[in-house]
């Protein structure tokens, strides 16, 4: 189990990476690589969601503070956060969820990972951009936007945790 | 009654997570239509002197293409003044310098943050309310106009691009003086569009656009592209026009900040009247 530290310096380097790393990383305008929500996916099981809500709300205003977003990272996050307990619901173990583990791709395994932050990260970046673009007349465009934004983050994600992470014992 | 407490405690969650999106989403709404200081963006000093941090390693990266635009434009200004050309006119054409007042002053600044592929861009200068810049001022480049300051400290600003959804910058076709505002899709960086030019008027394609000047923010015919297509809207009577930017945004650096001297003057006049 990640003590409290652990959790606080990968707040930050999650902040770094977001706003210096892949807000930098302009390949077109349909793809927006988004890390952040690997952070709140990575937060214990047994954390509550008001806690959870909070935490989201500051990880997003620092990312907006430094990417001119004024509050679209925070909106999203808290989203996130929001839906986290419902999806995890959807796809709980028979005997619910350990509190030893993460919910890591190494702890939970990758085909719950995959189906587990796979919502969330579309939904996420699905109210991302519809937030961004704030019509419906751009429905199209926020639809091409989400899908390939999502994949590349979640390819992102798995490679982050592959390089940073390992399974909890 | 422990239904009560469970039905209650499930509220609970459900008002936190509304009251954080009410934050954000008017934080959002004021930010991006009428922002009242510059905290919570890339112009605040804190994140302001990260990014020229940042901006001291990566300044270099497009030296060659900055410089030789810069050239470009060295060679057209030069090609201007009149020790460089041949009088024609000689005893004909007196300038006197009290038929010229001045009407805009320009600062110089440098970009230090930008991104180009959002919805809506922002741009970080490093100039900001020492140098006499304020909200709604233009900025433009060599090649093209930027976007007008959305909100500025005292040592940077930040600037609403053109690549934003609703910069409505009122352009003309420099040929035959057709009016519209300048809009953008979000789809690329090199394109944007220009509504409300009604489709009696015919608009030759790779015409030149240029800034009419109308708000006073930016003087009358600043570059800004040149139309590559012009579509027909069914049912409407206005011309869908879309233009390819001169300025490449992605690898811009140098730019101008212009401040109309006669801006005050301007609006004075046209607030005056609009009570008839």
């Amino acid at each position: 189990m990640a003590s409290i530290y652990t959790f606080i310096l990968r707040f930050l380097l999650f902040i770094f990476l977001q706003v210096f790393v892949f807000n930098q990383l302009e390949i077109n305008p349909y793809i927006h690589i988004m890390v952040s929500p690997l952070y709140i996916m990575l937060l214990p099981f047994d954390i509550s969601v008001i806690r959870l809500m909070v935490v989201s709300f500051f990880l997003g205003i620092s990312i907006d503070l430094f990417s001119n977003t004024f509050g679209l990272h925070a909106s999203s996050l808290v989203f996130l956060a929001y839906i986290r307990p419902t999806v995890f619901r959807w796809f709980a173990p028979r005997d619910g969820y350990d509190n030893i583990k993460t919910p890591s791709i190494f702890d939970m395994g990758n085909r719950w990972f995959l189906y587990v932050f796979g919502i969330l990260l579309i939904l996420h970046h699905l109210w991302f951009f519809t937030m961004e673009s704030f019509s419906l007349a751009e429905l199209l465009l926020i639809l091409q936007k989400t899908f390939p934004s999502a994949l590349l983050s979640f390819a992102v994600c798995i490679i982050l945790q592959t390089l940073f992470l390992k399974k909890s014992k | 009654m422990q239904n009560l407490i469970a039905f209650i405690q499930k509220l609970r969650v459900f008002f936190v997570f509304l009251f954080l999106q009410i934050i954000t989403f008017t934080a959002y709404i004021s930010f991006i239509t009428v922002p009242k200081s510059s905290y919570f963006t890339t112009a605040s000093y804190f994140s302001g002197t990260l990014f020229e941090i940042r901006h001291a390693v990566t300044k270099h990266f497009n030296l060659e293409e900055n410089n030789h635009n810069l050239q470009l434009e060295n060679m057209r200004l030069r090609s201007q003044v009149p020790a460089h050309l041949y009088e024609a006119g000689r005893d004909s054409i007196v300038h006197v310098d009290s038929n010229y007042h001045q009407q805009y002053q320009y600062v110089p600044a440098t970009i230090i943050n930008s991104t180009t592929t959002k919805r809506n861009n922002f741009f970080t200068l490093n100039a900001g309310s020492i140098h006499g810049i304020r909200k709604g001022l233009g900025v433009f480049s060599s090649n093209g106009i930027v976007g007008i300051i959305h909100a500025c400290s005292e040592h940077f600003s930040l600037v609403k691009s053109v690549l934003t959804s609703d910069i409505n910058i009122d352009v003309m076709i420099e040929d035959n003086g057709a009016f519209g505002l300048l809009k953008w899709d979000g789809k690329s960086p090199n394109k944007g569009q220009i509504s409300g030019i009604t489709n009696d008027i015919d608009i030759p394609i790779n015409s030149n656009v240029v800034t009419r000047g109308g708000s006073g923010i930016f003087p009358r015919g600043l570059t800004v592209g040149k139309v590559t297509e012009v579509i027909s809207i069914e049912g409407k009577s206005v011309w869908r026009i879309e233009i390819q930017f001169s300025e490449k945004y992605a690898v811009l650096e140098n730019t101008y900040i212009i401040k109309n001297l006669f801006m005050n003057e301007m609006t004075a006049l046209q607030t005056k009247n609009e009570g008839y």
